[in-house]
C-alpha cells in the first residue's frame, strides 16, 4: 500500500485518505459560457505527467493538495491549501434579495 | 470476539501487562479557532507547541493539539475531570474565534496500558506506534479497526499507556475489537478504579 | 534407536533422532522423526512416489525438497494441496495422495500418458467447444480427470488475523546474503526484520557445498547465525513467507495463521535462486531430482536419496554435490557435465581420486524406468554435438538417483512485482535485474553473485546503500572477484518420443512450447495463456527460463527480447483465511440502543448505524409498522433520530457559508427559526437535505441525512479551504442524541418535562427552534413537520440520550405513548409526500424534477450548483417525480419497478407502501412530464410482468393543507 505524507499528520497509508478530485479553478459562473462550465463540471484532463489533486486525511478531516505524477505514481509534494487560497473569496454578482421570515 | 469481562479489582499487574479501561464517563472537551490558544493560556493551560503533540498538565489533565487551531482537553483523575467540566460550563459563544467542541459527547475514551500496547495497536492500526516512532508527547489521528481514532501517548514511561478516543457511537464495536486484539497478551478490561492506585 | 535409512550426524540438521513419530500415507503406516517433512519421512522409508501429474497422471516424486514444485502436493484430512516437502510431520498424521483413479501406486488413468500426442496443448479448447454448449458436458469429466485435492466442506473456521510490523530494513531471505546484510545493518543501528521461509536460518549454507574440503559453509553458517540471533536490533521471523511486494515496501508476510503487514523504510531481497532442471526424456520421474534436493535430503533430514547416483550438471556445483553423495555412502556412478569440463580443474582431480567417472560434453538423453514408471532404473548418456543435439548412440548406466542442475534462476518474483526489469545476459546465460525502486535492493545469488565471498560483499554493499538512505553510518564498499559461469546456456535435449518436460505442473513438453509459437503465439504472455506454462502451483520457478529460451529460439529472437511473463503476487499459494484475517465490520449504536432492545425492537442497518425497524416480531413487520404509524397519527409516538446528521456552523460568516452551500437563502433567517435546506452539487444534482436552525446570530445548526452527513461535512470543509470564510464547521452527529416526539398529544407530553420554553402554538410555532431544558437536560428543540403531525425534535448531548428517552416514555405513559421505528417513519413521511434523498432521488435528480424549485433562491450571488441549474432549467424537463395511488388489494409495486409510457420506459418506482390511514397503496415514481398531471393513469410493470394502472395524485397524500403539523 502506498504511503502519502499528510502536511498535518505525516506519512500515512493511502487508505487513510479520501481522494477529492483533480484541482481545477472554477470559471466565473456568471460570465463563462455553457460549454466552459460543462467542461469544468464534467471533463477530466487525464494528464500524462504531474497533476494537482485534492486529498483529505479522513481521520482528521484535513484537506490538502498533492502533486502527483500520473505515470510513475510518485507523489512529488503535498501542501496546505493556504498556499493557493490565502484570502477570502467573494461572490458579488447579483444583489441579494431575501425576505426575512 | 473476546469473552473478557470487567474486573473490579485493583490489579496493578494487569495494568502493567495489558489492560483496557473505559474512561468515557470522565469529562473532556475541545476548543477550536484562531483565538483558542490565547483563551486556553489565559485559563492556565500549558499548550503543545505543534499539532499532533500533547502535554500533561500539572493537575493531571491532558491537552492534545489536533491542528493549528484545535485543542482537545482530557480531564484528570485527581479531580475526576472537574476542571475540564467547569471549562465546558463557562464557555460562551462570543465574537472571538474560539468554538467549543463537545468531545465528551462525540468521543468515547479508552485507556490502553501495559508493556505490549504498541503490539496490540499494530493489530488494529497501520501507524507505527512503537516507542521509538511514537514517543511520549505524540498524538496520532488515524484509523484503527477501520474507524477514526485519536491516539495520545503521555506516558509515563514506567507505565506505557495510550489514550484512545473514538466515535462515541462506535464504543461497543471498538472496545470489542481492542479486547480481541489484547487477548493474545492476556489483556484485561479493568474498572477506572484500578487507576486510583 | 536404530534408523537404518538415516545417515549419521552431522547430517540431519532439522531432525530429532530421539523423537520418532508414526504416520500413514495412502493407508500404509510409516515411521518418521520429529523435524521431518512428510516428504523426507516418506523418502527415509524408501517411498518416492508422492503424487500423480495433473494431466497424464505420471508418477512423481520430490523435485526440489523446498516446496518449490507441485510434485509433492498431497491431501491431508482437512486440507488439499499441501506441500509434502514443507509440511512438518506430526504424530499420527494421516496423509494421502491426490489426483489418481484407484490408488496412487496403481493409477487407472496412467494410460492417459500414452495418448499425450492426441492431447496437445490447447486440446481442451479446440476439441470440446463445438457444438455450442458441449463444454458443459465435458467439463465435469475433464475436471475430474485433471483435478487436484478434495475440499473438506465440514471445515471449522479457525482464528486467523493480521498485524502490522514496522522495521527500518526488512531483509527477505536468511541465507548467507540475508544474514550478512541484516548483521551489517543492525550493527549500524538499524532495526532489522529478517524473514525466512524455512524453519532455520542459513539458506544454502545449510545444505550446499562451497568448496572441495567442505570447510567454509559450516564455519560461516555458525558464525553468522550466532551473531544474528544474539543481535538486539534484529527481529527474526522463520517459517514466514513474504508473499508479495507492494508500493513503498508494504510486504505481506505470512507466518502460521497470521498475515503480517510489514512496512519497512528499506527492503532488501536476498531470496536466492532456484536450482534449474535439465530437460530430457523422462526428466520428471521419481528418482530424478534437483541436485540441491539431494543435498537438502542428506544435510537437513539425514536421508540417503539413493544407492547409485548419476549427477548431471552444467556448473561446478554438481561436482561438489557428487562429493557430498560420495561421502554419505552413495555410489556415484558418474558425473555428467554438459560443459567440456569444470572451470576449477581441482574438481576433476578430486573426483578422479574417488574413482568417480566424469563424462564431459555429455548429457542424459533419457531416464530409464521400470514398467510402472515408479522409479528410474538408469540413464542413457549421449555426447552433445550441438545446441540441444546429441550423438546417435550412447551408453546406458544403471542408477536409482539422478541429480540435475542446469543452472540457477534468480528468485525474481518480489523484485519484478516492484517494477524490476529482467534482462538476459548472454555471456552468463542468466537473467539479471535492474530498475528497482529507491527503497528496494537485492543481494546474493538473486543478484547473480554465486561465490560466497562475492555474496557477502554484495550483501554488505546492499546494506550500506540501505543504511545511507536511513541516514545511518555505513561500511565501505567491498569489491568483487571474477566468478565462473553457473548456467549452461542450453540444457534442453528434446527427444523424438517426447516426455521431455518443461513444466512439470502442467505436463508440458518441449514440443508443446514450440507448437504454441508455430500456431502464432509468439509473445511470451500469449504462449503462457495458450499452453498454460507457468500457471501451475510452482508458477514457473522451473519452467520460465527454459520457456524463454525455447520461445526465443523458435521465434529467432534473443532471450532478452522474449522476456518472461509478469510476476504477480502472491509468491506462493496463500489461504483465503490469511487474506480475510480478522474481519472489522464497524457499527454504530445510539445511546438508546439498549432501551430499544428491551422494548423488543427489530434492528436494521442504516448505513453503519443500527436502528429499530419496528418494535415487535420479525413475522409481524406489516402489522407493527401500520400500528405504529396509526398511533402517531392518532395519539403520540417517539422515535430515536440520533443517527440524523448534525453540523454546528458558527462564526461571523456562518450564514454566508450556508448561503453558498445550500440552495435557499440564510443570511436573513431570523434567530429562533428553521428553514428547509437543500443541497446540490456542482452538476446541479440534489445530494442532501435537512433543516437549518438558527440558534444565534452566529450559530446555525444544520441537519443532514444519516448516510450523507460525513460526505457533506467533508465537502463543506473542502469548499471553505478555498473560500476562507470566518466560520467553524463541526460535525456533531454523534455528540447529539435526538428524538422526534410526534402526534396530536406531543405537546402535552413535552409540557410535563419542559417548563422553560413557551410551548404554546403562538409562543413556539411551527418551524420555530428553541433552546431550553427537557427533563432537566439542556436541549435544542425544533418544531418540524417530520411525519406531518405536531412534533418536536429534541436534541441533547449524547451522554444524556438514554435519560431523555426514558423521561419521555415515562411522561408519555398517560397519553399511551409508544416508540416507532424506521419503517413506520418512512410510511408516515411517504404519506406526507416527503422525498427521501438517495431513496427517491438518484445521481441525476435535479430540484425541478422533485418539485423543489421553491427551495431555490436565485437572487443570491452564488451557490454551488447554481450555474448548472440555470442550464438545466433552460432545457425541457425529462421526467418528474409523481405521487401515485392504487387501491388496496392491487399488486403492490416495489422500488425499482418500471413506469411505462407507451412502448417506452419513462421512469421507476422509488417508494411504495400500503397506508392503513389512507386505505390505499401510495407511492412515488419517476414518470414522463406528460404523465405527471394529477388524475392521469400511469402503467407500472410489477412482479411477473403484470402491468397495473396507478393514478397520479397531488402530493401530499395525507393532510394536503398541512394543518396537523402546524397545530
Amino acid at each position: 500500500m502506498k504511503v502519502m505524507i499528510c502536511p498535518l499528520n505525516g506519512p500515512r497509508n493511502i487508505s487513510e485518505f479520501t481522494y477529492g478530485g483533480e484541482f481545477k479553478p472554477m470559471p466565473n459562473p456568471d460570465t463563462c459560457s455553457d460549454s466552459e462550465w460543462a467542461a469544468y463540471v464534467f471533463n477530466s484532463e487525464d494528464t500524462l505527467g504531474v497533476v494537482r489533486e485534492w486529498w483529505m486525511h479522513t481521520p482528521s478531516s484535513y484537506w490538502f493538495l498533492a502533486e502527483r505524477h500520473t505515470v510513475t505514481d510518485d507523489i512529488i509534494r503535498t501542501f496546505d491549501p493556504r498556499e493557493l487560497f490565502s484570502t477570502r473569496v467573494e461572490f458579488t454578482a447579483a444583489q441579494p434579495q431575501e425576505i426575512a421570515g | 470476539m473476546s469473552n473478557l469481562h470487567a474486573q473490579p479489582l485493583l490489579d496493578v499487574g494487569a495494568l502493567q501487562q495489558c489492560a483496557l479501561i473505559d474512561l468515557t464517563a470522565l469529562p473532556r472537551i475541545g476548543f477550536r479557532g484562531t483565538h483558542s490558544a490565547d483563551y486556553l493560556r489565559v485559563r492556565g493551560f500549558e499548550l503543545p507547541e505543534a499539532p499532533n503533540r500533547a502535554v500533561l498538565q500539572a493537575d493531571g489533565s491532558q491537552v492534545a493539539r489536533l491542528s493549528q487551531t484545535e485543542y482537545l482537553l482530557l480531564g484528570g483523575l485527581a479531580d475526576q475531570g472537574q476542571r475540564i467540566a467547569d471549562e465546558e460550563v463557562s464557555w460562551e459563544l462570543d465574537h472571538n474565534a474560539n468554538y467549543l467542541l463537545p468531545r465528551q459527547d462525540s468521543h468515547a475514551w479508552l485507556q490502553l496500558s501495559g508493556a505490549c500496547i504498541s503490539e496490540v495497536m499494530a493489530k488494529l492500526c497501520g501507524v507505527d506506534l512503537r516507542p521509538e516512532a511514537f514517543p511520549v508527547g505524540a498524538v496520532a489521528q488515524t484509523s484503527a479497526a477501520r474507524i477514526n481514532v485519536i491516539v495520545i501517548n503521555l506516558g509515563p514511561i514506567d507505565l506505557p499507556r495510550f489514550q484512545l478516543l473514538c466515535d462515541r457511537a462506535s464504543l461497543a464495536y471498538f472496545k470489542a475489537a481492542v479486547l480481541d486484539a489484547m487477548s493474545e497478551f492476556n489483556g484485561a478490561l479493568l474498572e477506572p478504579e484500578a487507576l486510583r492506585h | 534407536m536404530s534408523l537404518p535409512n538415516r545417515l549419521p550426524a552431522p547430517m540431519g540438521l532439522l531432525i530429532d533422532r530421539n523423537q520418532p513419530l508414526t504416520f500413514s500415507f495412502d493407508g500404509t503406516a510409516y515411521q518418521g522423526l520429529q523435524g521431518d517433512s512428510i516428504a523426507s519421512a516418506l523418502l527415509a522409508n524408501g517411498r518416492f512416489l508422492l503424487s500423480r501429474s495433473f494431466k497424464y497422471h505420471r508418477p512423481r516424486g520430490p523435485l526440489s525438497m523446498a516446496g518449490q514444485d507441485a510434485n509433492s502436493l498431497i491431501q491431508l484430512p482437512h486440507e488439499p494441496n499441501v506441500l509434502a516437502d514443507c509440511q512438518l510431520l506430526t504424530q499420527g498424521l494421516e496423509a494421502s495422495g491426490q489426483n489418481f483413479n484407484g490408488s496412487l501406486e496403481n493409477d487407472k488413468d496412467a494410460y492417459l500418458g500414452k495418448f499425450s500426442k492426441f492431447m496437445p496443448v490447447g486440446f481442451y479448447y479446440r476439441s470440446f467447444y463445438k457444438p455450442k454448449g458441449i463444454w458443459k458436458f465435458w467439463e465435469p469429466i475433464i475436471r475430474k480427470k485433471a483435478g487436484l485435492g478434495v475440499l473438506d466442506l465440514d471445515f471449522k473456521p479457525e482464528y486467523y488475523d493480521k498485524a502490522y510490523l514496522f522495521a527500518d530494513l526488512a531483509v527477505i531471505g536468511a541465507g548467507p546474503a540475508g544474514l550478512q546484510a541484516a548483521l551489517t545493518a543492525a550493527d549500524a543501528g538499524a532495526k532489522v526484520l529478517l524473514v525466512e521461509q524455512q524453519s532455520i536460518l542459513g539458506g544454502s549454507l545449510n545444505y550446499a557445498r562451497f568448496d572441495i574440503d567442505n570447510r567454509r559453509a559450516n564455519t560461516l553458517r555458525n558464525q553468522l547465525i550466532e551473531a544474528v540471533q544474539a543481535h538486539a536490533n534484529i527481529h527474526i521471523l522463520t517459517q514466514a513467507t513474504c508473499n508479495g511486494w507492494f508500493a513503498d515496501n508494504y510486504l505481506p508476510v505470512i507466518q502460521g495463521k497470521r498475515l503480517y503487514k510489514v512496512r519497512a523504510s528499506q527492503c532488501l531481497i536476498c531470496s536466492g535462486s532456484f536450482d534449474q532442471p535439465v530437460i530430457f526424456r523422462n526428466n520428471d520421474l521419481p528418482g530424478v531430482m534437483l541436485t540441491s534436493a539431494a543435498q537438502r535430503l542428506m544435510k537437513l533430514y539425514a536421508v540417503k536419496p539413493g544407492k547409485r547416483a548419476v549427477v548431471l550438471t552444467g556448473n561446478d556445483d554438481g561436482y561438489l554435490a557428487a562429493l557430498d553423495l560420495y561421502e554419505q555412502g552413495v555410489d556415484v556412478v558418474a558425473l555428467v557435465d554438459l560443459r567440456s569440463g569444470p572451470s576449477n580443474r581441482d574438481l576433476l582431480v578430486a573426483l578422479e581420486k574417488r574413482s568417480i567417472r566424469c563424462h564431459l560434453a555429455t548429457t542424459v538423453y533419457e531416464a530409464l524406468h521400470d514398467k510402472g514408471m515408479r522409479h528410474i532404473t538408469g540413464v542413457e548418456l549421449r555426447s552433445i554435438t550441438g545446441q540441444g543435439q546429441v550423438a546417435g548412440h550412447g551408453v546406458t548406466l544403471a542408477c536409482d538417483l539422478l541429480c540435475m542442475s542446469g543452472g540457477y534462476m534468480p528468485v525474481y518474483q518480489l523484485l519484478c512485482q516492484a517494477g524490476g526489469k529482467l534482462a538476459y545476459n548472454d555471456a552468463a546465460a542468466e537473467f539479471t535485474l535492474s530498475g528497482l525502486p529507491n527503497n528496494l535492493g537485492v543481494a546474493g545469488s538473486a543478484n547473480g553473485r554465486h561465490t560466497l565471498d562475492n555474496v557477502l560483499a554484495d550483501a554488505t554493499n546492499a546494506a550500506a546503500t540501505a543504511l545511507t538512505a536511513l541516514a545511518l553510518p555505513c561500511p565501505t564498499q567491498q569489491s568483487f572477484k571474477a566468478e565462473a559461469r553457473v548456467n549452461f546456456p542450453w540444457p534442453i535435449f528434446p527427444h523424438p518420443k517426447g516426455k521431455d518436460f518443461v513444466d512439470f505442473d502442467e505436463d508440458l513438453q518441449v514440443n508443446d512450447i514450440i507448437n504454441a509459437t508455430r500456431i502464432g503465439y509468439r509473445d511470451i504472455q500469449l504462449v503462457k495463456r495458450y499452453s498454460t506454462v507457468g500457471m501451475g502451483p510452482s508458477q514457473g520457478r522451473h519452467s520460465a527460463l527454459p520457456t524463454a529460451r525455447l520461445v526465443a529460439a523458435s521465434t529467432q529472437r534473443s532471450v532478452s527480447e522474449t522476456g518472461i511473463t509478469t510476476a504477480r503476487p502472491p509468491f506462493e499459494a496463500e489461504k483465503l483465511a490469511h487474506v480475510a484475517g480478522r474481519a472489522f465490520d464497524p457499527f454504530r449504536q445510539t445511546p438508546m440502543h439498549a432501551q430499544h432492545l428491551a422494548a423488543g425492537a427489530k434492528m436494521m442497518p442504516a448505513g453503519i448505524w443500527q436502528r429499530p425497524a419496528y418494535y415487535g416480531k420479525a413475522s409481524e413487520r406489516e402489522r407493527c409498522m401500520q400500528q405504529e404509524a396509526l398511533h402517531v397519527r392518532t395519539k403520540v409516538g417517539l422515535i430515536d433520530v440520533s443517527t440524523l446528521g448534525g453540523l454546528d456552523v458558527r462564526g461571523p460568516d456562518a450564514g454566508e457559508l450556508l448561503n453558498r452551500l445550500y440552495t435557499f437563502a440564510f443570511l436573513k433567517q431570523p434567530v429562533g427559526r428553521s428553514r428547509y435546506a437543500l443541497m446540490t452539487n456542482e452538476q446541479g444534482v440534489v445530494i442532501d437535505d435537512g433543516v437549518c436552525a438558527r440558534f444565534a446570530e452566529q450559530h446555525f445548526y444544520v441537519t443532514a441525512t444519516t448516510s450523507g452527513v460525513d460526505r457533506i461535512y467533508q465537502q463543506m470543509l473542502k469548499w471553505n479551504a478555498q473560500w476562507r470564510l470566518n466560520v467553524d464547521i463541526a460535525n456533531v452527529t454523534a455528540a447529539l442524541s435526538a428524538v422526534n416526539l410526534a402526534g396530536p398529544d406531543a405537546r402535552k407530553v413535552l409540557q410535563t418535562l419542559c417548563t422553560d420554553i413557551d410551548l404554546s402554538s403562538a409562543g413556539f410555532p411551527y418551524l420555530g427552534v428553541r433552546q431550553g431544558t427537557v427533563a432537566g437536560i439542556k436541549a435544542r428543540v425544533l418544531r418540524v413537520g417530520f411525519v406531518g403531525e405536531l412534533g418536536y425534535e429534541i436534541h441533547v448531548p449524547s451522554r444524556h440520550g438514554a435519560t431523555l428517552w426514558q423521561a419521555l416514555m415515562n411522561a408519555g405513559k398517560a397519553y399511551d405513548i409508544r416508540p416507532f421505528g424506521v419503517e413506520a417513519q418512512r410510511l408516515l413521511r411517504l404519506e406526507k409526500g416527503h422525498v427521501i434523498i438517495s431513496q427517491d432521488t438518484d445521481g441525476m435528480t435535479h430540484p425541478d424534477e422533485i418539485d423543489m424549485g421553491w427551495a431555490i433562491n436565485r437572487s443570491k450571488p452564488f451557490f454551488v450548483g447554481r450555474r448548472s441549474l440555470d442550464i438545466l432549467q433552460a432545457q425541457p424537463a425529462k421526467r418528474k417525480l409523481v405521487g401515485f395511488t392504487l387501491p388496496t388489494g392491487s399488486p403492490k409495486p416495489l422500488e425499482g419497478h418500471l413506469v411505462l409510457n407507451g412502448p417506452d420506459i419513462s421512469g421507476n418506482v422509488t417508494s411504495c407502501e400500503h397506508s392503513q390511514t389512507l386505505g390505499q397503496i401510495i407511492g412515488l415514481a419517476y414518470a414522463a412530464p406528460e404523465q405527471s398531471t394529477p388524475g392521469q393513469q400511469i402503467p407500472i410493470r410489477v412482479d411477473g410482468g403484470l402491468v397495473v394502472q396507478a393514478t397520479v395524485v397531488q402530493l401530499p397524500f395525507f393532510d394536503p393543507d398541512n394543518q396537523r403539523q402546524e397545530l
